[in-house]
């Protein structure tokens, strides 16, 4: 399907910066109507222009690269692929480009043109699937905590152990803890864009796809659960512990994090991607096009590290041998 | 917009290194200005003035240099004393001189002293500059060891050495004696020599080549690490970022108290002040009625 403006034909798009559909061409907002292709036959034939579009594995929503219009596939976000909700882009392109320079503008050791506008134009707006898991469980903990005390009385000094056993029976709740379900994407990457703000959780409609590109989910939930699982077990953990203080030793007999009830929901997530090559290496940036935390690591130039560690080592000869000069005269 | 990126690295470049550059310059332009303004010292060497004196100046009565190294070490005093216009002796002995600080200490500041003035050293007139260095050996390493050495200064010397330049002087010597006496006692007379060279004046702080070297190295490299890698990313997550409201449902919360123990340690009240024969003696007359300083040191 693709999205048409109503007054001149153009391809409408998703604005994040107006959080509606415009029309990039003629302006004009919220006033679109969707075109489906003719026939079901061949899911890589452009609705719009009948051109064959390169589509990959998993991509549920591209632009054609002889009419340049959004399509999305509908076979790909409907039925067992039809997303529970999604977040919107709540970023725009240009809005992302001044963030990432200023996020890197006082990086020293980028290549030249690192943060060139012909660059950062290459970034690309992606729906990422997620899966998320709800868990309800209950937490345990036992361990042997200790309290010192000590003082002096004479010429004695007197030190005050006392024991205690410590228990924590806790149930935590966890909802939608994210795992990424996007082979191209990387895990830790995708981890560390997190925590989304699910207050912007929207119902999916495709429309908020027009003007961005979208994967579907590449596995099914049980696949990438583990890592939702280990995230819920280590905060878990963490919130056991955090709930115990005052001790000045704790150590842990046992503890355990079982699961009571779970369900999962597919979601797409909006992450904009800036691929740097550099000396025939990817450098891919992703920033989360809700929150806009940036995660990625700057190209290094390495003739450039090399030039100022140079730099720096010679004018501290420099120095120290002036110095030494100075002293010995004195 | 986009920026001129040649001319943007060389600012930012500059900008980077503006603090350090003035740095160099300055201490550039400071070595340079001293240099150009500081006259070496003429030294205009005073001919020696003591006839009455021995020309000898090693005296190893304890035997514990060779002949040759005694030769060697003749010929560097007399180099030395040329440079600092002091008479330099050295003398090692062998003989009990007390086993309590006190006797140890009168013992030795007697024999340096009066071996100094029987001898009339001095370098610019007899009982004149110059000092001499008593090196006991009596059973030394034992624990009943004797062994020590005292300095005894004289004229300008007296007046040069003080406290902190005798333990530079010990400092020399200690280094390495149980290895070679020779190279020790070389060292030790290198320094007292210095001090009567510049009359006292603070030694000018000198930084081993070594060190104007290898330091900016060794900054540079931990600059190269540390730029060379970089995180992606931080994890700003919270345990609670999952879960609702960030609330949890406490069912048991219990530290129940199981058992105390108490255990007690004596406190050590510390006195261990060093004993030792020596230190500083500060300016005293000799038997011989001749003005002398130093101090000494056991081992």
């Amino acid at each position: 399907m693709i999205f048409k403006c109503k007054n001149c034909g153009g391809n409408a798009v998703y604005s994040p910066e107006k959080k509606m559909m415009v029309c990039p061409y003629c302006e004009s907002e919220n006033s679109y109507a969707r075109k489906d292709k003719e026939t079901t036959y061949g899911l890589e034939v452009c609705p719009e222009c009948g051109g064959t579009i390169p589509v990959e594995q998993y991509d549920s929503a591209m632009k054609c690269p002889y009419c340049d219009n959004s399509v999305i596939f509908n076979e790909r976000v409907e039925g067992e692929y039809l997303p529970k909700f999604v977040i919107p882009f709540e970023l725009g392109k240009e809005k992302v480009k001044g963030m990432i320079r200023d996020r890197f503008k006082k990086y020293t050791f980028a290549p030249s043109d690192f943060l060139s506008e012909a660059r950062l134009d290459s970034m690309k707006g992606i729906y990422v699937p997620f899966w998320f898991y709800d868990y309800q469980t209950n937490a345990v903990y036992e361990g042997e905590g200790t309290k010192v005390r000590s003082w002096t009385s004479g010429s004695y000094r007197y030190t005050e152990t006392s024991y205690y056993s410590v228990v924590r029976d806790m149930n935590i709740p966890f909802e939608k803890l994210p795992a990424d379900a996007s082979i191209k994407m990387n895990d830790s990457i995708m981890d560390l864009m997190e925590p989304y703000d699910y207050s912007k959780l929207k119902d999916f409609t495709p429309e908020y796809l027009s003007g961005f590109n979208a994967e579907y989910y590449n596995m099914p939930a049980e696949e990438v659960e583990n890592r939702a699982k280990l995230k819920m077990e280590g905060d878990a953990s963490a919130i056991l512990r955090n709930s115990i203080s005052g001790y000045n030793t704790l150590i842990k007999k046992n503890e355990n994090v079982r699961i009571l009830s779970r369900s999962t929901a597919y979601g797409l997530m909006p992450v904009w991607q800036y691929i740097y090559q550099y000396k025939n290496q990817d450098y891919p940036f992703y920033v989360n096009g809700e929150t806009g935390k940036i995660i990625g690591t700057a190209p290094l130039s390495k003739g450039k590290v090399w030039a100022y560690t140079l730099t720096l080592w010679g004018l501290l000869t420099v120095i120290f041998v002036a110095v030494k000069g100075i002293l010995g005269l004195m | 917009m986009d920026y001129d990126f040649k001319k943007e690295e060389r600012k930012r470049y500059f900008k980077y290194f503006s603090v350090w550059m003035i740095i160099a310059a300055i201490a550039v332009l400071i070595f340079g200005v001293m240099k150009l303004t500081h006259k070496e010292e003429v030294v205009t060497a005073n001919e020696r003035n003591n006839s009455q004196a021995p020309s000898q100046r090693v005296y190893d009565f304890a035997e514990v240099l060779t002949s040759s190294e005694e030769q060697k070490l003749e010929e560097l005093i007399a180099k030395y004393e040329v440079q600092s216009e002091c008479d330099l002796v050295l003398v090692t002995i062998d003989q009990a001189v007390g086993v309590s600080d006190s006797e140890w200490t009168n013992t030795m500041v007697n024999l340096a002293d009066d071996f100094y003035d029987q001898n009339a050293f001095g370098y610019d007139q007899p009982h004149g500059d110059g000092a001499v260095l008593v090196d006991n050996w009596y059973h030394a390493g034992q624990s009943d060891s004797q062994a020590g050495a005292w300095l005894s200064t004289s004229g300008k010397l007296e007046y040069a050495i003080g406290p902190s330049e005798e333990n530079a002087v010990w400092d020399a010597l200690d280094a390495g004696l149980d290895i070679s006496a020779y190279e020790a006692y070389a060292r030790a007379i290198k320094k007292i020599a210095h001090y009567g060279k510049t009359d006292g004046a603070s030694e000018p702080i000198q930084i081993p080549w070594a060190v104007v070297l290898i330091v900016p190295t060794i900054i540079a490299a931990i600059y190269a690490g540390a730029n060379m890698k970089q995180a992606p990313g931080k994890d700003t997550t919270t345990p609670m970022t999952y879960v609702p409201g960030g609330k949890a449902n406490m069912n048991a919360q219990r530290d129940d108290f199981i058992r105390k123990s108490v255990s007690k340690v004596k406190i050590e009240t510390s006195s261990s002040s060093r004993s030792g024969g020596g230190g500083s003696y500060g300016h005293h007359t000799s038997s011989g009625g001749f003005s002398h300083g130093g101090g000494g040191h056991r081992r």
